[in-house]
C-alpha cells in the first residue's frame, strides 16, 4: 500500500451563501507502488477533486492522505514529491523548453551540470531532443503536453498525477499519446493517478480503474474486472454499453441457475452463490453477449441497424424492451433491416448477475 | 474541476471539522490566522490597510464632517441651512441644478459621440482605424482644462474661428461651451467602454433575429441595444461623475455658470472658507456616490456580455450605408476638430498675443523654461517618484484581492477605488484637513497597530512579546517626554547611532543578515541629515549659474535629492517598524528582548515627534495624492492581469517545488509585467495631469504646473497656458514612447506571448 486515501471527504460551500457541496464523500482507496490508476467518472463526479487533494490543492474536510506510511494532509503542494500534467498543459509561457522542464531542478538549486544532464535525459525520453531552445507558443499540441509530461517525470517524483492531460488533442494523437504514456509510466515504473471521463483511455491506460458517480467510488477494479463484472449499475453502463434483462429465478442452485426470461429459460453457468427460487433479478448482458440466432425460440423485431464497417449495430425489440446488439462476424455479408423478426441468443456463461 | 480558489498555505493542522458551517466570528478569526502564518502576505494586508486608511478614509472623513463643525469646533449646519434659506437660498441651488444639469448634458452627448466612435471602428470598416482610436485617445494624455483653453482660442471673442474667419461676435462662455469642452475631453472613456463591449458582442445573435425576420431597426432595438445598455448606462454613470468633479475646464469657460466645483475652489482659496467647502463637497458627493452604488448594483448586474472574454473573431460590418456613413462622417468630423483644438494649443503659444498679433514669438517658451521650469520640473519629479510607489501599491492590493480569500477584502477593493471615485476637490481638502495639524490620536492607533503587529512577528514567546510591547513603548514615550525640545536632526543622528551599535553587534555574533539590515536603517537615517551635504553644494553650483533654464533646474535638483532621505517620522517610524519585525525574528532567543526593545522603541519616539503627520507644505502629500488618485487604475491593471493568469501555471509552479515566493517571482510577475509597465505609463500620465487633487496643496517650494496655470493665468494669460499645456503633452508623450519601447524590447524575447495560453 504505497499511496492510501482513507476516508476521504471533501465538501465545499455552495454558491450564493447558503447549503454545501458534497463533492468527495468516505472514499477509500488504496494504491500501490508501480501502478497507473484510474479515476474515471462524468464530469462533477469528484476525480478532479480527488487528484487535486492528493496533490495538495484542495484540503480534505474529513480523511487521511498516506504516502509510504507517512500522512501527508498537512504538507502543501511544493513539499510532497509528487509531480502533475495539467489538462491545460500550464507551461510557462515566458520561459523556453529547456527553462520549463528545468523549472523543478532550479527550484532545489541543483547544479547546472546536473540539470542539463536529467533534463536531456527525459527530452529524449519524451522524443523531444533538440527543442529545447524552443518557445512553447511555436510547439503544437501534442508536443506541448510532452514538455508537460517531461517536466514532470525530470522531478523522479513519488507518484505522478495526471488530469485530463489528453482531452486538448485531436483524436489520432489522443491514441499515439495514451500508448506513449503508458509505456513512459511502465518503463519508470512510477506510480500514477490518471483522471479521464473517457472509458477507453482508461481501459487502455490502468492497471486498475476507480469508477465514481456524484463524490462517491462506485468500483475499484481492473479494466476486465470493471467490464465483466461491474457491481453496479451505474459502472454497468457507463463502461461500455450494457443491456438490463430483468429474470426471475427458477432454480437457484449455484454452479447451474435456471432463469426465466422473456419467458425463455436459461441456464446461467459460472455463477457462485445461491439464490432463492421466485426472487428476481438483473441480469448484464453486453452487445456482443447477443447472438443473432434464426434458430432460437428467443424471437425480436430490428428496430434500428447501423452498419459501421467492423460490425453491425442493432436495436432489437424483444418483448417490449429495446436490447442493443453486435454483430461482429466477419462472415455476415448481410444485414438484418428494420422491421425483420430476428432470432436472439444470450450468451448464457458470459452474463453477469447485478449484485443487489 | 471547481472555480473554488485553493490557497497558498504554509503549514496547516488537518482540519477534521464537521461538515456543520462554523459560525462567522470563528471563521474571520481562523482566517485571521492563517493569514497571520504567512508574514509577507500579512504584511501585505497590513501594508494596504494602512495605506488606505491614513490616505484615503481618514481624510474623507475629514472633508465629510469638516462641513458639520465651525472654526470654534461647534456642531454648526449653517452651510447646509442655506439651500433652503430664503437669502442664500435660490442661488446655492441653482448652482446645484447647473451642476447636475452639466453633468446630464456632458454624460449623455459624451456617450452619444463615445458610441458612435466606437460603432465606427467596429462595425463600420472606418478607414484609417488606427488613427482615429489614436486621436481619441489624446484627450485622456492632456492637462484638463487644454480644450477650454483652445475652444476659447478659436470660438471665443476673439477667436480664430467665430472672430475672425466668421466675424461673428460670439459668446463661447457658459453651459454651452462648458458641454462642448467636457464632450470632448470625456467621451474617449465612453467610446473605450462601448468598443469593448462591441467587439464582444457576438454576431449571431443578430444573424439569428434576421434570420427570423426582423428588419436592421428592429435588430437593433430589440436585440443590440439591450444587450449594450450596461456599457451605455456605465459610461452615463462615469461621465456624468467625471464631469461633476471636472474643475479645470469650468474654471477657463464656464463663464457666469458656477458650479459645484468651482464653488468649492472659490471657498478655499477666496475665502478661506473650510467649512463652507467642506459643506460643499458633501454635496457634491452625494450625487457621486449615488451614481457609484447605481453603478454597482445595478449596472453591474445587468451585464451579460462579459467584458473580461475574447473579443467574438468576426468582423462585421454594418449592412446600411446610411448609418455606416453617418458615423464614420461624424467621427472623421471629431477627430478634425480634436487635432485642430490641440493644433491650437500647440501654435498659439509660438504667437505674441493670438486673435490679435498673430507674430510668432518664443517668448512664452523662454518664460516657461526659466521662471516656469520650477513648476515643470517639481511636476515631473514628483509624478515620476508617485508612478512606481502607486504601481507597487496597486500591485500588491489587487494580488490580495485577486488571489486571496479574507474578511475585509471588499473594504479593500472598496477603499482602492473610493481615491479615484470621489472628485478632486474633496480629497484636496480631506488632505488639508487631515495633514495640516499634528494628529496624535491618529499617530497613537496607527503606534498600536504596528506595535501589535511588530511584536507578533519579533518574537513566538508570548512572555517576550509583552515585555517588548510594555519595555519598548516606555522607551519611545520616555524619549519623547524627557526630551520635548530636541529636535528631529539630531533625535536622528542618536538613533542612526544606536542602530549601527546594533547592527555591529550582530555582527559580531555572525548574525549576518541582522547585521546588513540594521546597518542599513542606521545608514538611512544618518542620510536624513548627511544628505544636507550632497544637496547644499548642488544649490550652490546652481547660484554660479546665470539665471535661466540651468540655474532654475539645478537649484531644484538639489531639493529633490532630499525627497527620498526626509521622510516625515510618522511614515519613516512605519518603515522602520515593518522591516525590524522581521529582522529581530531571526535572533537568537537571548537576544530578542534588548533588541526588540530599541527596535520598537525607537520608531515609537518618531511616532510622537514634533507634529505627527503634519504633512501639508511637504512633498509628501502630493505624493500621497498622486498615488490615491491612479491607485485604482494601478489596481485595476494589476487585477486584469492577474486574473488572465490561468490559475494551474501557478499550481503547476507549486507542486514543482516552489513556495508562495518564489512562484510570485518568478511566475506570476514576468507574467503580468507588460500590464504592469502599461499601468505605469497610466498613473505617470494621470499624476502629470492631476488637478483638483493637488490645487490646494501646492505651495512656494513645491509647484505644480497645472495648479500654476490657474492661479498665474493674471500673468502668463492663453499664450503661456498654452505653452505649458504644450510641455505636460509633450512629457508624457516622451514618457509613453518610451514605455512602449521597452514593453517591445521585453516581448520581443517571448515572440506573441498569449497571457491565456494553457486556459
Amino acid at each position: 500500500m504505497y499511496l492510501t486515501l482513507e476516508q476521504i471527504s471533501k465538501t465545499f460551500p455552495a454558491r450564493g451563501g447558503s447549503g454545501e457541496v458534497k463533492a468527495v464523500i468516505d472514499a477509500d482507496l488504496q494504491i500501490e507502488q508501480g501502478e497507473l490508476v484510474t479515476l474515471l467518472g462524468p464530469s462533477g463526479c469528484g476525480k478532479t477533486t480527488t487528484l487535486r487533494m492528493l496533490a495538495g490543492f484542495e484540503f480534505p474536510t474529513t480523511g487521511k492522505i498516506r504516502l509510504d506510511g507517512k500522512i501527508i494532509n498537512d504538507l502543501p503542494p511544493n513539499k510532497r514529491d509528487m509531480s502533475m500534467v495539467f489538462q491545460s498543459y500550464a507551461i510557462f509561457p515566458h520561459l523556453n523548453i529547456f527553462e520549463n522542464v528545468a523549472y523543478g531542478l532550479n527550484v532545489q538549486h541543483l547544479s547546472r551540470s546536473e540539470i542539463t544532464r536529467r533534463v536531456g535525459k527525459v527530452m529524449e525520453l519524451v522524443e523531444l531532443s533538440g527543442y529545447e531552445k524552443r518557445a512553447p507558443n511555436q510547439l503544437s499540441g501534442g508536443q506541448q503536453q510532452r514538455v508537460a509530461l517531461a517536466r514532470a517525470l525530470v522531478m523522479e517524483p513519488k507518484v505522478l498525477l495526471m488530469d485530463e492531460p489528453l482531452s486538448n488533442l485531436d483524436a489520432k494523437l489522443r491514441e499515439s499519446m495514451r500508448t506513449e504514456i503508458r509505456s513512459i509510466q511502465r518503463r519508470l515504473g512510477i506510480t500514477s493517478v490518471y483522471v479521464t471521463h473517457d472509458q477507453i483511455e482508461a481501459m487502455t491506460l490502468s492497471d486498475r480503474i476507480v469508477v465514481m458517480n456524484g463524490g462517491l467510488i462506485e468500483q475499484v477494479g481492473t479494466p476486465v474486472e470493471i467490464y465483466r463484472f461491474p457491481r453496479t449499475r451505474f459502472v454497468a453502463g457507463f463502461i461500455g454499453r450494457a443491456n438490463f434483462i430483468e429474470a426471475r429465478v427458477v432454480n437457484g442452485q449455484p454452479a447451474n441457475l435456471v432463469v426465466k426470461v422473456y419467458d425463455q429459460t436459461i441456464f446461467l453457468s459460472k455463477v457462485k452463490s445461491s439464490y432463492p427460487e421466485g426472487a428476481r433479478m438483473t441480469l448484464i448482458a453486453r452487445p456482443e453477449m447477443i447472438r443473432i440466432n434464426q434458430e432460437s425460440n428467443l424471437k425480436g423485431t430490428v428496430r434500428r441497424a447501423s452498419y459501421l464497417g467492423n460490425f453491425v449495430d442493432y436495436d432489437i425489440d424483444v418483448a417490449g424492451q429495446l436490447i442493443t446488439a453486435v454483430d461482429n462476424d466477419p462472415r455476415q455479408a448481410s444485414i438484418y433491416t428494420e422491421g425483420t423478426t430476428v432470432g436472439i441468443e444470450l450468451l448464457a456463461d458470459c452474463i453477469h448477475i447485478l449484485p443487489a | 474541476m471547481t472555480d473554488i480558489p485553493s490557497e497558498i498555505q504554509t503549514e496547516i493542522q488537518a482540519q477534521h471539522t464537521p461538515a456543520r458551517k462554523p459560525s462567522g466570528f470563528i471563521q474571520r478569526y481562523r482566517e485571521f490566522l492563517l493569514i497571520s502564518r504567512d508574514p509577507v502576505l500579512f504584511m501585505s494586508l497590513l501594508f494596504s490597510g494602512i495605506f488606505l486608511f491614513i490616505f484615503v478614509f481618514f481624510p474623507l472623513a475629514r472633508a465629510i464632517s469638516g462641513g458639520f463643525f465651525n472654526p470654534e469646533g461647534l456642531f454648526d449646519l449653517t452651510y447646509f441651512g442655506r439651500y433652503i434659506d430664503s437669502y442664500y437660498g435660490p442661488v446655492m441651488r441653482q448652482i446645484f441644478w447647473s451642476t447636475i444639469q452639466m453633468g446630464i448634458l456632458s454624460s449623455v452627448l459624451g456617450t452619444l459621440l463615445g458610441f458612435v466612435f466606437a460603432f465606427a471602428m467596429v462595425r463600420c470598416g472606418i478607414p484609417g482605424a488606427r488613427w482615429v482610436h489614436l486621436i481619441a485617445m489624446v484627450p485622456t494624455v492632456s492637462p484638463p482644462f487644454a480644450i477650454a483653453l483652445s475652444t476659447i482660442l478659436l470660438f471665443g471673442r476673439n477667436g480664430l474661428i467665430t472672430r475672425r474667419l466668421l466675424g461673428l461676435d460670439y459668446n463661447v462662455y457658459g453651459m454651452h461651451g462648458l458641454v462642448f469642452v467636457q464632450v470632448i475631453t470625456f467621451f474617449t472613456v465612453a467610446y473605450l467602454i462601448l468598443r469593448a463591449m462591441l467587439e464582444r458582442l457576438n454576431p449571431s445573435m443578430e444573424e439569428a433575429a434576421e434570420s427570423l425576420g426582423a428588419g436592421r431597426l428592429r435588430v437593433f432595438r430589440t436585440v443590440i441595444l439591450p444587450l449594450l445598455i450596461p456599457g451605455l448606462a456605465g459610461s452615463m454613470l462615469l461621465l456624468f461623475v467625471e464631469s461633476l468633479a471636472d474643475l479645470g475646464n469650468p474654471m477657463f469657460i464656464a463663464g457666469n455658470l458656477t458650479v459645484l466645483s468651482t464653488q468649492i475652489f472659490l471657498a478655499v482659496i477666496g475665502e478661506f472658507d473650510y467649512q463652507k467647502a467642506s459643506a460643499l463637497s458633501l454635496v457634491l458627493l452625494i450625487p457621486t456616490l449615488v451614481v457609484f452604488l447605481l453603478q454597482r448594483y445595478y449596472v453591474n448586474r445587468r451585464s451579460y456580455i462579459s467584458v473580461t472574454g475574447k473579443p467574438s473573431g468576426k468582423a462585421v460590418v454594418e449592412k446600411s450605408g446610411l448609418i455606416r456613413w453617418t458615423c464614420i462622417i461624424i467621427t472623421y468630423i471629431t477627430c478634425i476638430l480634436i487635432i485642430l483644438l490641440y493644433a491650437t494649443v500647440v501654435v498659439s503659444s509660438f504667437t505674441t498675443a493670438w486673435g490679435v498679433n498673430f507674430s510668432l514669438t518664443l517668448r512664452w517658451w523662454t518664460d516657461a523654461l526659466t521662471r516656469g521650469i520650477e513648476a515643470v520640473l517639481d511636476t515631473t519629479f514628483l509624478s515620476a517618484l508617485a508612478t512606481p510607489l502607486a504601481a507597487l501599491t496597486g500591485m500588491v492590493i489587487a494580488f490580495l484581492i485577486v488571489r486571496k480569500k479574507f474578511s475585509g477584502k471588499g473594504l479593500l477593493d472598496f477603499g482602492s477605488n473610493l481615491g479615484g471615485a470621489v472628485p478632486g476637490t474633496i480629497l484636496g481638502i480631506g488632505f488639508i484637513l487631515a495633514f495640516n495639524k499634528g494628529q496624535t490620536a491618529m499617530s497613537s492607533i496607527l503606534y498600536a497597530v504596528l506595535a501589535l503587529f511588530f511584536i507578533f512577528y519579533a518574537s513566538p514567546i508570548r512572555r517576550q512579546q509583552v515585555l517588548i510591547l510594555i519595555l519598548g513603548t516606555s522607551v519611545g514615550l520616555a524619549i519623547h517626554f524627557l526630551t520635548p525640545e530636541i529636535e528631529l536632526d539630531p533625535l536622528l543622528y542618536v538613533f542612526s547611532g544606536i542602530y549601527l551599535g546594533i547592527a555591529l553587534f550582530s555582527l559580531i555574533r555572525r548574525k549576518k543578515t541582522g547585521a546588513i539590515m540594521f546597518a542599513g536603517i542606521g545608514v538611512y537615517l544618518a542620510l536624513y541629515n548627511l544628505v544636507v551635504f550632497v544637496a547644499d553644494p548642488i544649490a550652490k553650483a546652481s547660484r554660479q549659474l546665470e539665471i535661466g533654464f540651468w540655474n532654475n533646474a539645478v537649484f531644484q535638483l538639489s531639493d529633490y535629492v532630499k525627497v527620498p532621505f526626509q521622510l516625515p517620522p510618522v511614515l519613516l517610524g512605519i518603515a522602520l517598524l515593518f522591516i525590524s519585525a522581521l529582522v529581530v525574528n531571526s535572533e537568537n532567543s537571548r537576544w530578542r528582548l534588548p533588541i526588540g526593545i530599541l527596535a520598537l522603541g525607537l520608531p515609537c519616539a518618531l511616532f510622537f515627534q514634533g507634529m505627527p503627520l503634519a504633512l501639508t507644505s511637504t512633498p509628501y502629500i502630493i505624493l500621497a495624492a498622486y498615488i490615491v488618485r491612479s491607485l485604482p487604475a494601478s489596481v485595476r491593471a494589476g487585477a486584469a492581469s492577474l486574473q488572465q493568469i490561468d490559475p494551474s501555471i501557478e499550481e503547476a509552479s507549486q507542486i514543482l517545488g516552489a513556495d508562495a515566493q518564489y512562484t510570485f517571482r518568478k511566475v506570476t510577475i514576468p507574467l503580468i509585467l507588460p500590464a504592469l509597465l502599461a499601468g505605469l505609463i497610466f498613473s505617470f500620465t494621470r499624476h502629470m495631469t492631476s488637478l483638483s487633487a493637488i490645487i490646494f496643496l501646492v505651495t512656494a517650494r513645491w509647484r505644480i504646473v497645472t495648479a500654476s496655470i490657474m492661479s498665474d493665468f493674471e500673468q502668463v494669460g492663453l499664450m503661456g497656458a498654452s505653452a505649458y499645456s504644450t510641455i505636460i503633452i509633450v512629457l508624457v508623450l516622451i514618457a509613453i514612447g518610451i514605455m512602449n519601447l521597452i514593453i517591445r524590447r521585453m516581448l520581443r524575447g517571448r515572440g506573441d506571448v498569449d497571457l491565456s495560453m494553457g486556459a
